[in-house]
Protein backbone atom coordinates (compact mmCIF):
# COMPACT_ATOMS: atom_id res chain seq x y z
CA UNK A 1 0.00 0.00 0.00
CA UNK A 2 1.41 3.25 -0.58
CA UNK A 3 2.66 5.91 1.56
CA UNK A 4 -0.37 8.19 -0.22
CA UNK A 5 -3.25 6.18 0.87
CA UNK A 6 -2.42 4.67 3.71
CA UNK A 7 -1.91 8.98 5.10
CA UNK A 8 -5.59 9.32 3.09
CA UNK A 9 -6.68 6.87 4.98
CA UNK A 10 -5.47 7.88 8.53
CA UNK A 11 -6.77 11.08 7.70
CA UNK A 12 -10.19 10.05 6.91
CA UNK A 13 -9.67 7.92 10.37
CA UNK A 14 -8.46 11.02 12.40
CA UNK A 15 -11.58 12.92 10.86
CA UNK A 16 -14.00 10.55 11.99
CA UNK A 17 -12.34 10.54 15.20
CA UNK A 18 -12.61 14.39 15.90
CA UNK A 19 -16.48 13.74 14.81
CA UNK A 20 -17.24 11.83 18.10
CA UNK A 21 -15.16 14.08 20.04
CA UNK A 22 -17.10 16.68 19.43
CA UNK A 23 -19.36 15.08 21.79
CA UNK A 24 -17.39 16.03 24.28
CA UNK A 25 -17.64 19.67 26.25
CA UNK A 26 -15.19 22.18 24.88
CA UNK A 27 -12.95 22.75 28.13
CA UNK A 28 -12.50 19.11 28.03
CA UNK A 29 -11.59 18.82 24.52
CA UNK A 30 -9.20 21.65 25.06
CA UNK A 31 -7.52 19.92 27.46
CA UNK A 32 -7.44 16.36 26.72
CA UNK A 33 -8.91 15.99 22.75
CA UNK A 34 -5.62 15.81 21.41
CA UNK A 35 -4.10 13.25 24.04
CA UNK A 36 -7.42 11.28 23.59
CA UNK A 37 -6.52 11.41 19.65
CA UNK A 38 -3.30 10.14 19.87
CA UNK A 39 -4.77 7.08 22.12
CA UNK A 40 -7.74 6.62 19.63
CA UNK A 41 -4.91 6.13 16.52
CA UNK A 42 -2.68 4.31 18.24
CA UNK A 43 -5.48 1.44 19.04
CA UNK A 44 -6.35 1.88 15.85
CA UNK A 45 -6.00 -1.42 13.44
CA UNK A 46 -3.96 -1.16 10.64
CA UNK A 47 -5.89 0.48 7.31
CA UNK A 48 -9.16 1.42 9.81
CA UNK A 49 -10.52 3.98 8.25
CA UNK A 50 -13.52 4.80 10.02
CA UNK A 51 -14.59 4.06 14.01
CA UNK A 52 -15.70 1.15 15.23
CA UNK A 53 -19.18 0.86 16.79
CA UNK A 54 -17.61 -0.22 20.57
CA UNK A 55 -15.49 2.65 20.07
CA UNK A 56 -18.16 5.44 19.22
CA UNK A 57 -20.59 4.32 21.86
CA UNK A 58 -17.12 4.19 24.76
CA UNK A 59 -16.53 7.69 23.07
CA UNK A 60 -19.99 9.53 23.53
CA UNK A 61 -20.90 7.88 26.99
CA UNK A 62 -17.99 9.41 28.50
CA UNK A 63 -18.59 12.87 26.65
CA UNK A 64 -22.38 12.52 28.19
CA UNK A 65 -20.93 11.98 31.23
CA UNK A 66 -18.80 14.73 31.40
CA UNK A 67 -21.71 17.34 30.09
CA UNK A 68 -23.38 15.94 33.24
CA UNK A 69 -20.51 15.48 35.80
CA UNK A 70 -21.24 17.82 38.55
CA UNK A 71 -19.62 20.97 39.01
CA UNK A 72 -16.61 21.49 40.99
CA UNK A 73 -17.64 21.19 44.78
CA UNK A 74 -19.04 18.71 46.78
CA UNK A 75 -22.77 17.82 46.53
CA UNK A 76 -25.47 17.10 49.27
CA UNK A 77 -26.84 13.16 48.97
CA UNK A 78 -29.86 14.93 48.35
CA UNK A 79 -28.95 16.86 45.23
CA UNK A 80 -26.44 13.76 43.98
CA UNK A 81 -29.21 11.58 44.07
CA UNK A 82 -31.99 13.68 42.02
CA UNK A 83 -28.99 14.43 39.36
CA UNK A 84 -28.80 10.99 38.91
CA UNK A 85 -32.42 10.23 38.89
CA UNK A 86 -32.77 12.77 36.50
CA UNK A 87 -30.93 10.94 34.39
CA UNK A 88 -32.39 7.69 35.03
CA UNK A 89 -35.76 9.90 33.65
CA UNK A 90 -33.94 10.68 30.47
CA UNK A 91 -33.15 6.80 30.00
CA UNK A 92 -36.76 5.88 30.87
CA UNK A 93 -38.20 8.06 28.27
CA UNK A 94 -35.43 7.44 25.45
CA UNK A 95 -36.11 3.80 25.85
CA UNK A 96 -40.25 4.68 25.49
CA UNK A 97 -38.98 6.74 22.15
CA UNK A 98 -36.73 4.06 20.93
CA UNK A 99 -39.72 1.58 21.77
CA UNK A 100 -42.26 3.67 20.15
CA UNK A 101 -40.27 3.77 17.02
CA UNK A 102 -39.19 0.31 16.16
CA UNK A 103 -43.38 -0.71 16.80
CA UNK A 104 -44.80 2.30 15.01
CA UNK A 105 -45.27 -0.41 11.67
CA UNK A 106 -46.67 -2.42 13.63
CA UNK A 107 -48.94 0.33 15.25
CA UNK A 108 -49.99 1.40 11.80
CA UNK A 109 -50.91 -2.46 10.88
CA UNK A 110 -53.03 -2.90 14.12
CA UNK A 111 -54.48 1.01 13.47
CA UNK A 112 -55.43 -0.20 9.97
CA UNK A 113 -57.12 -3.31 10.72
CA UNK A 114 -59.20 -1.20 13.40
CA UNK A 115 -60.03 1.21 10.24
CA UNK A 116 -58.08 4.12 11.96
CA UNK A 117 -57.34 6.90 8.90
CA UNK A 118 -53.31 6.41 8.58
CA UNK A 119 -52.71 10.19 8.58
CA UNK A 120 -54.47 10.68 11.70
CA UNK A 121 -52.44 7.72 13.48
CA UNK A 122 -48.82 9.40 11.78
CA UNK A 123 -49.72 12.69 13.37
CA UNK A 124 -50.37 11.20 16.22
CA UNK A 125 -47.12 9.16 16.67
CA UNK A 126 -44.79 11.66 15.22
CA UNK A 127 -46.41 14.25 18.24
CA UNK A 128 -45.94 11.66 20.73
CA UNK A 129 -42.39 11.07 18.94
CA UNK A 130 -41.30 14.96 19.30
CA UNK A 131 -42.78 15.29 22.72
CA UNK A 132 -40.59 12.53 24.11
CA UNK A 133 -37.47 13.71 22.18
CA UNK A 134 -38.09 16.93 24.17
CA UNK A 135 -38.97 15.38 27.50
CA UNK A 136 -35.35 13.70 27.32
CA UNK A 137 -33.90 16.86 26.56
CA UNK A 138 -35.42 18.64 29.79
CA UNK A 139 -34.49 15.53 31.86
CA UNK A 140 -30.83 15.91 30.75
CA UNK A 141 -30.91 20.06 31.29
CA UNK A 142 -32.10 19.55 34.11
CA UNK A 143 -29.43 17.53 35.30
CA UNK A 144 -26.97 19.63 33.85
CA UNK A 145 -28.04 22.61 35.69
CA UNK A 146 -28.73 21.45 39.00
CA UNK A 147 -25.58 19.57 39.29
CA UNK A 148 -24.42 22.81 38.61
CA UNK A 149 -25.99 24.79 41.68
CA UNK A 150 -28.30 26.64 38.94
CA UNK A 151 -30.56 27.21 41.53
CA UNK A 152 -33.78 28.77 38.91
CA UNK A 153 -33.31 24.98 37.17
CA UNK A 154 -34.62 23.39 40.52
CA UNK A 155 -37.97 26.26 40.31
CA UNK A 156 -38.09 24.82 36.55
CA UNK A 157 -38.25 21.37 37.61
CA UNK A 158 -40.60 22.17 40.16
CA UNK A 159 -42.82 23.98 37.15
CA UNK A 160 -42.33 21.29 34.52
CA UNK A 161 -43.25 18.23 36.80
CA UNK A 162 -46.38 20.22 37.54
CA UNK A 163 -47.36 20.42 33.96
CA UNK A 164 -46.43 16.59 34.01
CA UNK A 165 -48.55 16.11 36.86
CA UNK A 166 -51.57 17.93 35.43
CA UNK A 167 -51.06 16.17 32.05
CA UNK A 168 -50.91 12.86 33.79
CA UNK A 169 -54.37 13.53 36.02
CA UNK A 170 -56.12 14.50 32.62
CA UNK A 171 -54.76 10.93 30.74
CA UNK A 172 -55.77 9.25 33.65
CA UNK A 173 -59.42 10.70 34.40
CA UNK A 174 -59.60 10.06 30.32
CA UNK A 175 -59.47 6.34 31.13
CA UNK A 176 -55.97 6.39 28.98
CA UNK A 177 -54.23 3.70 31.56
CA UNK A 178 -57.24 1.05 30.23
CA UNK A 179 -56.33 1.51 26.25
CA UNK A 180 -52.59 2.69 26.67
CA UNK A 181 -51.64 0.48 29.59
CA UNK A 182 -47.74 0.13 28.67
CA UNK A 183 -47.43 4.09 27.52
CA UNK A 184 -49.31 5.01 31.11
CA UNK A 185 -47.18 2.44 33.21
CA UNK A 186 -44.11 4.53 31.46
CA UNK A 187 -45.88 7.78 31.93
CA UNK A 188 -46.33 7.04 35.93
CA UNK A 189 -42.67 5.34 36.54
CA UNK A 190 -41.29 9.06 35.01
CA UNK A 191 -44.07 11.04 37.49
CA UNK A 192 -42.73 8.90 39.97
CA UNK A 193 -39.21 9.81 39.35
CA UNK A 194 -40.27 12.96 39.37
CA UNK A 195 -41.96 13.35 42.49
CA UNK A 196 -38.82 12.00 44.42
CA UNK A 197 -36.56 14.04 42.57
CA UNK A 198 -38.18 17.11 43.31
CA UNK A 199 -38.97 16.29 47.11
CA UNK A 200 -34.91 15.44 47.20
CA UNK A 201 -34.45 19.29 45.63
CA UNK A 202 -36.77 21.16 48.23
CA UNK A 203 -35.94 19.15 51.19
CA UNK A 204 -33.72 21.30 53.77
CA UNK A 205 -30.53 19.70 53.28
CA UNK A 206 -30.15 20.74 49.71
CA UNK A 207 -31.20 24.23 50.24
CA UNK A 208 -27.82 25.59 51.65
CA UNK A 209 -26.15 23.67 48.29
CA UNK A 210 -28.14 26.46 45.86
CA UNK A 211 -27.51 29.65 48.70
CA UNK A 212 -23.26 29.41 47.95
CA UNK A 213 -22.15 31.13 45.07
CA UNK A 214 -22.27 29.52 41.71
CA UNK A 215 -18.42 28.55 40.70
CA UNK A 216 -17.64 28.98 37.49
CA UNK A 217 -18.68 25.30 35.48
CA UNK A 218 -16.23 23.56 34.00
CA UNK A 219 -17.35 23.23 30.69
CA UNK B 1 -14.21 0.31 43.27
CA UNK B 2 -15.17 -0.95 39.95
CA UNK B 3 -12.43 -3.36 38.12
CA UNK B 4 -11.21 -1.11 35.30
CA UNK B 5 -10.67 1.59 38.15
CA UNK B 6 -8.44 -1.05 39.80
CA UNK B 7 -6.90 -2.22 36.85
CA UNK B 8 -5.73 1.34 35.96
CA UNK B 9 -4.73 2.11 39.36
CA UNK B 10 -2.93 -0.66 39.15
CA UNK B 11 -1.13 -0.32 35.91
CA UNK B 12 -0.05 3.35 37.88
CA UNK B 13 1.39 0.89 40.64
CA UNK B 14 4.79 0.57 39.47
CA UNK B 15 5.60 3.64 37.52
CA UNK B 16 3.87 6.66 35.52
CA UNK B 17 2.04 5.47 32.16
CA UNK B 18 1.02 7.33 29.44
CA UNK B 19 -2.93 6.86 27.64
CA UNK B 20 -2.27 4.05 25.45
CA UNK B 21 0.63 2.53 27.61
CA UNK B 22 -2.58 2.39 30.81
CA UNK B 23 -4.75 0.82 27.94
CA UNK B 24 -2.04 -2.06 27.42
CA UNK B 25 -1.18 -2.82 30.52
CA UNK B 26 -4.92 -2.99 31.37
CA UNK B 27 -5.32 -6.03 28.45
CA UNK B 28 -1.67 -7.55 30.24
CA UNK B 29 -2.42 -7.30 33.78
CA UNK B 30 -6.36 -8.99 32.85
CA UNK B 31 -4.67 -11.26 30.27
CA UNK B 32 -7.08 -9.84 27.33
CA UNK B 33 -9.70 -9.82 29.38
CA UNK B 34 -10.54 -6.31 29.85
CA UNK B 35 -9.80 -4.38 27.09
CA UNK B 36 -10.39 -0.41 28.03
CA UNK B 37 -11.25 1.76 25.01
CA UNK B 38 -10.39 5.45 25.38
CA UNK B 39 -13.59 7.17 26.13
CA UNK B 40 -13.56 4.88 29.16
CA UNK B 41 -10.23 4.90 30.11
CA UNK B 42 -10.49 9.09 29.85
CA UNK B 43 -13.77 9.49 31.93
CA UNK B 44 -12.06 7.16 34.65
CA UNK B 45 -8.61 9.60 34.38
CA UNK B 46 -10.44 12.47 35.06
CA UNK B 47 -12.43 11.25 37.83
CA UNK B 48 -9.53 9.75 39.48
CA UNK B 49 -7.53 13.09 39.00
CA UNK B 50 -11.10 14.55 40.70
CA UNK B 51 -10.70 12.38 43.76
CA UNK B 52 -6.94 13.05 43.70
CA UNK B 53 -6.31 9.24 43.35
CA UNK B 54 -3.90 10.20 40.30
CA UNK B 55 -1.96 13.30 39.03
CA UNK B 56 0.23 14.11 35.62
CA UNK B 57 4.10 13.09 36.52
CA UNK B 58 5.07 14.75 32.62
CA UNK B 59 4.15 15.76 29.66
CA UNK B 60 5.82 14.87 26.23
CA UNK B 61 4.94 16.03 22.92
CA UNK B 62 5.10 13.27 20.33
CA UNK B 63 4.41 13.58 16.54
CA UNK B 64 3.14 16.65 17.50
CA UNK B 65 0.76 15.64 19.72
CA UNK B 66 0.68 15.97 23.59
CA UNK B 67 1.01 12.78 25.80
CA UNK B 68 0.53 12.63 29.58
CA UNK B 69 1.73 10.25 31.75
CA UNK B 70 0.02 9.71 34.86
CA UNK B 71 1.06 8.54 38.11
CA UNK B 72 -0.54 7.80 41.66
CA UNK B 73 -0.62 10.04 44.31
CA UNK B 74 -0.02 8.65 47.65
CA UNK B 75 -3.65 8.47 49.08
CA UNK B 76 -3.91 6.56 45.35
CA UNK B 77 -1.36 4.21 46.58
CA UNK B 78 -3.20 3.83 49.75
CA UNK B 79 -6.57 3.74 48.32
CA UNK B 80 -5.11 0.54 45.83
CA UNK B 81 -3.40 -1.37 48.70
CA UNK B 82 -6.70 -1.41 50.54
CA UNK B 83 -8.96 -2.34 47.99
CA UNK B 84 -6.09 -5.36 47.10
CA UNK B 85 -5.86 -6.18 50.71
CA UNK B 86 -9.98 -6.72 51.03
CA UNK B 87 -9.83 -8.79 47.51
CA UNK B 88 -7.16 -11.05 48.61
CA UNK B 89 -8.81 -11.28 51.96
CA UNK B 90 -12.13 -12.35 49.92
CA UNK B 91 -10.40 -14.43 47.44
CA UNK B 92 -8.27 -16.79 50.81
CA UNK B 93 -11.81 -17.40 52.32
CA UNK B 94 -13.29 -18.36 49.47
CA UNK B 95 -10.24 -20.81 48.56
CA UNK B 96 -10.40 -21.86 52.14
CA UNK B 97 -13.98 -22.44 51.76
CA UNK B 98 -13.30 -24.64 48.70
CA UNK B 99 -10.56 -26.99 49.45
CA UNK B 100 -12.54 -27.31 52.47
CA UNK B 101 -15.56 -28.09 50.59
CA UNK B 102 -13.63 -31.01 48.34
CA UNK B 103 -11.86 -31.99 51.56
CA UNK B 104 -15.54 -33.06 53.26
CA UNK B 105 -16.08 -34.33 49.59
CA UNK B 106 -13.61 -37.17 49.06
Amino acid sequence: MSGAVQSERRERLERSYRLVLAWYPKSFRHENGEEILGVLLASAEEGQTRIGVAESAALIRGALRMRLRPGPGRLPWTVFVAVRLMCAGAVVQFTTLVTLLATSASIRMAAARGGTPTHSLTFTLVGEGILLGLAVAMWLWLAWANGRRRDPARFVSLAVFLLYTMGLVRDLSGHALAYAPVEMSVAIVAWAIGLVTIVLLFIPRSWPYYRQVPELARQ
Amino acid sequence: MQEATFLILTALADGSQHGYGIISDVARISDGRVRLRAGTLYTALDRLRADELIDVDREEIVEGRLRRYYQLTPEGGHVLAAEAARLQANATVALSRLRLARGLAT
